[in-house]
């Protein structure tokens, strides 16, 4: 059991963090309004769910749209604001960045007012299946199977198309890639958006078994920022095996030492960065 | 002395509704309010500040307090004592308030009970509820206008001590608010109950997303009752991991603020029926017949804001109404004077009954109310079986107060 919901934290940690690590190993920028994203995403899926009637289809068509919509606000911002920093210093890209936390962050205020929200299961999954003879929220059952399935096809991008190809060419050398003649801005553009679009999912997915409420942004960004600097800036796979480590560190953490939970957490991120500064799947800078 | 300030609040009530050639004339009495205006405290600080407008709307129209107009002026701390002893600093220097008043976070209530120490200017807590604001770090320039965690946690400990469970869990956030809770309720059950045990503890972090690990973990403690000092969206985030996995209905939960609106109405079908917990059930048949004058009231409320009264809003109004007693009872808005009226102490009625100001330690003693959470005909949650006893029976003595204080004294020196 406990095994299990361990499990689905990192599956939930996994979609918002890998977004984050794609963004920085493509563009080298450290999104950290990645948590805004996310919760942008629930906040949608609140709205979407409101808005259409009340069916057992509404529910994923508003897991399907809500993503697409963080997607576009994504892209918005790559084209209007990012795209015109990554050339300057490092610190620049953290201010602007941290400037979205709170621009988004004021805006959601605005738009959607202070309340709590809060979206309901889909009937399908409100209740609960057995598990080793004790009930295991069914809900929790689509996240494990979800996340993984997107690990999967994240991977058959990343290595069987050219557009993987040229993202992992990216990540290991911008300006060679360039000087072969592929638009690296539109490659830019297209990794913001999909990262863009992997936060919004986390966030939709994650919306009916939170409160969504002004907050989330901040609470997620840090666990998905340690998950991304264990497993490695930029490594796809180390977002996932850290993604993992994190969840059923902090489960096993929660039973066996309650005490110093959360502690462990960013021991383990401490233990990392001593022993393999770069994660445990990334590149030692040269 | 109790029906003088029935009648005269009765006579407010009804020059109100026949306002205008009343309204206040002479300067007016400036009051300094800070408390979080924006992220993710509005969702109480929005209804408490309509409490605030709604109540200096009635004081002013029936001629305000001494003839001369009560003035807020309102200033966001962003939840952090810099900001808000900053804040402070700009009200007194540069706006010349009379009083300072504020404070939901209770880091923001003691930075601005400090302060007022230092500026000998008058502070009004109103919204934050650490007990020790008034007791251990208690001193003359501070007021706390509403009640603290001691009394609303120990009538929810007693109603607790009526359980048939001894095995015991809890989980609380990890900062001041959550161990204030978990301390004031364990220490008063196994008071009234000697043979309650711990069998388990869960800290985790404020504003932690995920307790689905808590959630097995306190399946597995053998506790047959736990209570929960979560609050906001981070208790609603714990209900709604909780419930699939059966846990309320094999561990009776016992939760510090599930009751309230805030919380019940977002969770909506997948309330804790049948968690136990306090709160301002307005809509209750019993409080109503209690209190008459309740249901006029939030009509009035609903008027003026479209939107249900929260436990929030009956602060921001009942501190404002308590602030202007004090001043009337000094007969001047001089900050000594205003103290020797809070010193000596008074009561007055609210439509939710009565609130005894303390003089010993300047502290607000309302009723508390406890109920169960349950599903109405509309399949709305709501609390009910609401049972209510005074702040009065519960509180710790001014004797008590006095030896907290002697020990944090002694602790500081």
């Amino acid at each position: 059991m406990q095994v299990l919901s361990g499990l689905s934290v990192g599956m939930f940690l996994f979609l918002v963090s890998v977004g984050m690590s794609l963004i920085f190993g493509v563009t080298r920028i450290v999104n950290l309004a990645h948590g805004s994203f996310y919760m942008v995403g629930a906040y949608l899926m609140v709205t979407l769910v409101e808005l259409l009637p009340d069916r057992p289809w509404s529910f994923w068509v508003a897991l399907l749209v809500a993503p697409l919509g963080v997607a576009l606000l994504g892209g918005v911002i790559e084209v209007g604001l990012l795209r015109l920093i990554y050339r300057r210093d490092p610190l620049m890209q953290l201010i602007l960045t941290f400037g979205l936390i709170l621009v988004i962050g004021t805006l959601v205020l605005i738009v959607w007012g202070p309340d709590n929200k809060s979206v309901s299961r889909p009937d399908v999954l409100a209740g609960s299946v057995p598990v080793f003879g004790q009930p295991f929220p069914s809900y929790y059952v689509l996240v494990l199977a979800l996340a993984p399935a997107v690990a999967v096809a994240l991977w058959l991008i990343f290595y069987r198309t050219r557009w993987g190809m040229l993202i992992r060419a990216a990540t290991v050398d911008r300006e060679m890639l360039g000087a072969l003649g592929v638009d690296v801005s539109a490659l830019y553009t297209q990794v913001f958006v999909f990262g863009s679009w992997l936060a919004g999912l986390g966030g939709a997915l994650a919306a009916p078994t939170v409160a969504v409420a002004i907050g989330m942004d901040g609470d997620v960004l840090t666990t998905a920022f340690v998950v991304v600097v264990i497993g490695g800036l930029g490594s796809f796979a180390g977002s996932f095996v850290s993604a993992l480590l994190v969840g059923l560190l902090q489960s096993f953490g929660i039973l066996v030492f309650p005490a110093i939970s959360i502690v462990l957490l960013f021991a383990l991120m401490a233990v990392v960065l001593i022993v393999r500064p770069w994660g445990l799947f990334g590149r030692a800078e040269e | 002395m109790q029906t003088v300030t029935h009648l005269a609040l009765v006579v407010v009530l009804l020059l109100a509704a026949t306002a205008g050639p009343a309204a206040a004339q002479g300067k007016p009495i400036k009051i300094g309010e800070i408390n979080s205006y924006s992220g993710l405290a509005t969702v109480y600080t929005f209804p408490y500040k309509e409490g605030i407008l709604m109540a200096t709307k009635e004081i002013n129209d029936a001629g305000g307090v001494l003839g001369r107009p009560l003035e807020f002026i309102f200033r966001d701390d962003k939840l952090k004592p810099d900001e808000a002893v900053k804040a402070a600093r700009e009200l007194t220097g540069q706006e010349k308030v009379d009083f300072l008043a504020g404070c939901i976070s209770s880091g923001v209530g003691l930075a601005l009970s400090a302060y007022a120490k230092e500026a000998k200017t008058l502070y009004f807590a109103t919204h934050c509820q650490t007990s020790r604001l008034t007791w251990d770090d208690g001193h003359k320039y501070v007021a706390h206008t509403t009640n603290n965690v001691n009394q609303y946690i120990r009538a929810l400990a007693r109603k607790a001590s009526t359980l048939p469970y001894k095995k015991w869990a809890h989980i609380s956030p990890d900062y001041e608010y959550g161990h204030n809770v978990w301390e004031e309720f364990i220490a008063y059950l196994k008071q009234l109950k000697p043979d309650v045990q711990v069998v388990q503890q869960h800290w985790p972090k404020l504003g932690e997303g995920d307790h689905s690990s808590y959630v097995t973990a306190l399946l597995q403690s053998g506790a047959e009752a736990f209570i929960s000092a979560l609050w906001g969206a981070q208790e609603i985030a714990f209900v709604k991991q909780a419930r699939p996995f059966g846990l309320f209905e094999k561990i009776k939960f016992v939760s510090a603020s599930v009751g309230n609106p805030d919380e019940l109405d977002p969770l909506g079908k997948e309330a804790p029926i049948g968690a136990m917990t306090p709160g301002f059930a307005w809509y209750d048949d019993g409080m109503q017949k209690r209190h008459p004058k309740l249901a006029e009231w939030v009509k009035k409320y609903e008027a003026r804001t479209k939107k249900e009264p929260t436990l929030g809003a009956s602060w921001g109004y009942a501190s404002t109404y308590i602030i202007a007693e004090a001043i009337k009872r000094a007969k001047s808005a001089d900050t000594d004077k205003v103290i020797g009226a809070l010193s000596e102490g008074f009561e007055m009625e609210f439509p939710w009954g009565k609130v005894v100001m303390r003089g010993c330690d300047q502290q607000a003693i309302p009723p508390q109310w406890v109920g169960t959470v349950k599903m109405n005909a509309q399949g709305k949650p709501v609390l009910a079986d609401v049972e209510e006893h005074h702040g009065r029976e519960l509180v710790r003595s001014c004797d008590e107060v006095a030896k907290l204080r002697a020990a944090a004294a002694d602790k500081k020196k």
